[in-house]
């Protein structure tokens, strides 16, 4: 009984290919490029998931949040109707002395103004609340202090901007004890926002942040725009809720005028917005592993169909149907393992490139992604390389040679 | 003796018709006979040579090579008949383009497993006695048509094989170059080799000593040639 060296196999295998250039680097690429689309749309689609999911975690942790007026569901705007008593800073204080599962509350004032310094205008947001914002809201000064006054009552004439309103209207400029104006309230800016971007639809980086009660004056408000509240942990947001309702509706002569909104209740309303992103991810990732497979098997039908002749050479020089079949699949295996990790090379490279030149969405290609495409890329060459010489080594010899399919 | 066919038929299906290639075909072939087989197209000829040569077998019938019945063997086992015991040669030489020479003719070994350092010397060996052994890192578009053949018929030699088959083995050639595959062939013809060729061509059929005519699968003449030794190109009428 005669054995075939796997070494003969390998320099079979790699003889055809290092001579056959064309047909080799055309594979290569086929197989290669199909791998790198598989990692690149998986990539995108897992960046795009991971940061809605991370917009909804820098909303802050725990985050109970009270609205004026009352509505049926959660999610939406409330419209208001009626008689609606105001969201005062008492209301505030009470749920932060009263409620044993409330950690932190930061009252909210909102509005736009117009905010000058040195001639030039610029018409920003104005979030008027406390130093608790810090903590609940999870957001940082950069340079300077946040407000820190205690006693929210006291409207004192401070603001923190955000980073835009610091370059555009400063201009280089130290903005850190500068007096400025808030549509015609005199102020003094302590401190710089970090940088951040948009969050629940508030651009941080275009917002002044004065004390509340400054807030409520500058724009004539009796009303606080939100009460956020901050659960002590997670499991004790329900009993928060609960807590706060039961305080709110008290001082409100026991009429639920206000809603309240859980993180949890916005997570599920926005949660449709992930479910929808994940399967469009994973119909991505099937359909370019798809199209990588069948480009791997056009390639390795067409390359050992038209070896036809070759097959049935082996064979009358006596080739068992096993040693034809193993030349082809240590072919095909080789072809398609070298273009899987060529394509993985170019697909590690394009999304590190990609993730430094954009870096607000990181592009990382998944291991798990990386390990299924090469997966693929080996069974589908090796099943379509072998296929083909399969059924050459079972056809007469006599038929092969002729080149007869 | 080395061949005998027992009533051998070979039937092929064709859409709905069957075509009989070979009919009731009985014969034998002494060792170190050189037997042609002659006859016009779809006469069965190639049949008969490619069932000779174990790469189709018999519907019906018995073949016995070198006393082994063959007919009702399996595909593995007459893989290992092809690989000790029967050399090609074909009309297009099928010499695989991308290896040299003396690669080409390392094939049948790989495939038998001979060893890296017993292959070299049986590789020299066989491209000697067809005269390339200067030829042997040459590819086969580097050669000429009678070198290609004769890479081939080193290809064959290389297992020693105790009947060597040839089909056509000058139909592509010149005549000078078809003579010298000849005198090749008669060469290994009388250094004890059993030959069997399949040529369309009375003057190379002349240089055999049997010269087996089939007509419609059967076997028409068998007798010696009725002019021996032919020079190649010169057909008697």
């Amino acid at each position: 009984m005669s054995r075939f060296r796997s070494s003969d196999i390998l320099a079979l295998a790699t003889e055809s290919m290092r001579v056959h250039r064309l047909r080799t680097g055309l594979t290569l690429a086929a197989i290669a490029i199909g791998v790198t689309a598989v990692l690149l749309l998986t990539a995108l689609g897992e960046a795009a998931k991971r940061y809605v999911v991370r917009e909804f975690a820098d909303i802050g942790s725990n985050l109970v949040i009270v609205l004026p007026g009352h509505v049926e569901t959660t999610g939406a705007a409330p419209t208001i109707g009626g008689a609606v008593r105001d969201l005062t800073i008492d209301d505030a204080e009470a749920v932060q002395r009263q409620a044993p599962a409330v950690r932190l509350v930061a009252p909210l004032s909102f509005a736009s103004g117009t905010f000058s310094y040195g001639g030039r205008n610029r018409t920003v947001y104005v979030a008027g609340t406390t130093p608790s914002f810090e903590t609940v809201r999870n957001v940082h000064v950069a340079s300077g202090t946040f407000l820190d006054q205690r006693d929210p009552r006291r409207g004192e004439g401070v603001v923190v901007i955000g980073r835009r309103i610091q370059r555009e209207v400063f201009r280089g400029e130290n903005p850190l004890g500068k007096a400025v104006r808030l549509s015609q309230w005199r102020l003094r800016v302590v401190g710089v926002m970090e940088e951040r971007g948009h969050s629940l639809g508030m651009d941080f980086d275009d917002v002044a942040i004065v004390p509340v009660a400054t807030g409520l004056r500058v724009f004539n408000q009796s009303s606080l725009f939100r009460i956020l509240v901050q659960a002590r942990d997670p499991a004790s947001v329900p009993q928060a809720v609960e807590q706060v309702r039961a305080i709110l509706k008290e001082r409100h002569d026991g009429e639920e005028d206000f809603t309240i909104l859980t993180q949890d209740a916005m997570l599920a309303t926005f949660g449709s917005i992930i479910e929808a992103l994940t399967a469009a991810l994973a119909g991505i990732a099937a359909i370019s592993l798809a199209v990588a497979g069948i480009g791997i098997m056009n390639v390795m039908l067409v390359s050992v169909s038209e070896r036809t002749t070759e097959v049935g050479l082996l064979k009358a020089l006596g080739g068992r149907r096993r040693q034809i079949e193993s030349i082809f699949l240590a072919e095909a295996v080789l072809l398609s393992g070298m273009g899987a990790a060529i394509g993985v090379g170019a697909g590690l490279l394009l999304t590190g490139v990609a993730a430094w030149f954009w870096p607000a969405l990181p592009l990382q290609a998944s291991i798990g992604w990386i390990a299924a495409v090469l997966v693929l890329a080996l069974a589908s060459g090796g099943v379509f390389g072998l296929l083909p010489a399969r059924r050459a080594a079972r056809l007469a010899a006599a038929d092969a040679l002729q080149g007869r399919r | 003796m080395l061949i005998h066919l027992e009533h051998v038929v070979r039937d092929y299906r064709v859409g709905d018709s069957i075509v009989h290639a070979l009919h009731d075909v009985t014969l034998s072939i002494d060792r170190g006979a050189f037997v042609a087989l002659m006859g016009p197209s779809g006469s069965g000829k190639s049949t008969l040579l490619n069932v000779l040569g174990c790469l189709d077998t018999p519907t019906s019938g018995a073949y016995v090579l070198d006393g082994q019945p063959v007919q009702s063997l399996s595909e593995d086992a007459l893989a290992e008949i092809r690989q000790k015991r029967i050399g090609f040669i074909f009309q297009a030489y099928h010499l695989v383009p991308r290896m040299t020479a003396e690669r080409n003719v390392e094939l049948p070994l790989i495939l038998s497993g001979v060893e890296p350092s017993e292959r070299r010397e049986r590789i020299g060996r066989a491209l000697d006695l067809v005269g390339l052994a200067r030829r042997r890192e040459h590819r086969p578009d580097q050669l000429s048509g009678g070198e290609r053949q004769r890479v081939a018929i080193a290809r064959a030699m290389v297992t020693e094989p105790s009947l060597l088959l040839a089909d056509e083995p000058t139909g592509n050639l010149d005549s000078k170059a078809g003579g010298e595959i000849v005198a090749l062939l008669e060469r290994l013809h009388e250094a004890g080799l059993t030959i069997v060729l399949v040529t369309h061509d009375p003057s190379v059929a002349s240089h055999a000593e049997r010269v087996i005519s089939l007509r419609d699968g059967k076997i028409a003449r068998d007798a010696p040639p009725e002019t021996p030794n032919l020079p190649l190109g010169e057909a008697t009428p």
